[in-house]
């Protein structure tokens, strides 16, 4: 959409037009070649790792999700659904793709929860009265997977094992805390502004 | 040995014992998943490196030291290399992750601002990202309060992992 492009493509053309000429005005032109000669090498030796170790876990998911334990978590997960989402209780669709979303979140796999939270959202695009605007219910969805609860973050793990941590786990409870604080917020702040007039 | 070091191994014997109960193939369940993870490699290169380039930059021309020691101003007790990453995590995936690696490797993993930076990038998902690619999948334009209740939880969520980073982890 417009506002990602616009931020984005936005704020990385002027970071690299303000850094190149306040590099060039500064006169650190040494620095900044190797920059550019040396950024793809670089990339690619953290992006390496990185890749191998979402293969690792992505089939230990997969193992997880032939033994049932995805499927577990989606109905550990669904009476709480159906209290967040009162609107699609005649929609049982959804909430299935929206707890397997969240299932595989809760794994650190973003990209491999993609698949099943564009699913939710067809779902509950069918029954919108109004195709251009959200439902409040996928407002919901939004918060709960941005802010959702990430209890492994697979990413951050590998990358502070490949720079040296001496334990590179240790900072998971306090990232679990501060994701499920932000979950709480993010939702009770919804329940506050989109679901007052019930 | 601590607590935290137990997470992955039980996590692993928990899906192996149930992958042994109900009798299914665990082996090709394994490399089925991890062949899927190869992909990744081809969508997650190209906008890595666009923001390895310009995080760089930032980085050696000295510009980011200037701005850090600004905003640093306000915040004596954060490092100011973190700043950043605050800034760019609810915005960009790529653009956080590449600040994160430039954090780990020049403070180190173990450094006040390597363990700040780790909890504050396990704390949100980019929540642009996100609110973009769903609500344009099915053709939603008007999005209501969605990005200003993302961006809410994603200023709690650093917040409190900031909070925790210097009273509990350093």
């Amino acid at each position: 959409m417009f506002l990602e492009v616009v931020l984005v493509n936005g704020i990385w053309i002027v970071l690299i037009l303000a850094s190149l000429m306040y590099g060039v005005g500064t006169g650190s032109l040494s620095s900044i070649n190797q920059v550019i000669v040396q950024v793809g090498q670089q990339t690619l030796e953290f992006a390496l790792p990185l890749v191998a170790a979402t293969c690792f876990w992505n089939g230990i998911l997969n193992v997880a999700r032939a033994a049932g334990l995805l499927r577990g978590l989606q109905k550990l997960l669904s009476p709480l659904l159906k209290r967040l989402f009162p609107d699609l209780d005649q929609d049982p669709e959804a909430l299935q793709y929206i707890a397997a979303n969240i299932a595989i979140n809760v794994f650190g796999l973003g990209s491999a929860a993609t698949p099943s939270g564009l699913k939710a959202m067809e779902c509950m695009q069918r029954n919108n009265p109004d195709k251009k605007t959200a439902t409040r219910s996928m407002v919901t969805f939004l918060v709960l997977n941005t802010a959702g609860v990430t209890l492994l973050s697979t990413t951050i793990i590998t990358l502070r094992a490949q720079f040296g941590a001496a334990n590179p786990t240790d900072f998971m409870p306090f990232a679990i805390m501060a994701t499920c604080c932000a979950c709480a917020a993010g939702l009770l702040l919804d329940r506050l502004v989109n679901y007052h007039d019930r | 040995m601590t607590a935290n070091q137990l997470i992955l191994p039980l996590l692993i014997v928990v899906i192996f014992a149930f992958a042994l109960l109900k009798r299914v193939n665990a082996y090709e369940a394994f490399t089925g998943g991890a062949k899927e993870g190869l992909s990744l490699f081809v969508t997650l290169f190209p906008g890595l490196l666009a923001m390895m380039f310009s995080v760089s930059l930032l980085r050696e021309s000295g510009l980011f030291d200037l701005i850090a020691a600004g905003v640093g101003r306000w915040f004596p007790s954060i490092p100011s290399d973190v700043f950043a990453l605050a800034f760019f995590r609810p915005i960009s995936g790529n653009a956080s992750l590449a600040i994160l690696v430039d954090i780990l490797n020049h403070a180190g993993p173990d450094s006040l601002a390597g363990r700040m930076a780790s909890v504050i990038q396990g704390s949100t998902d980019t929540t642009l990202y996100v609110i973009t690619l769903y609500f344009s999948s099915v053709g939603v334009k008007r999005i209501r309060n969605a990005l200003g209740i993302g961006l809410f939880a994603d200023v709690i969520g650093i917040g409190v992992g900031i909070w925790l980073t210097l009273h509990f982890f350093f």
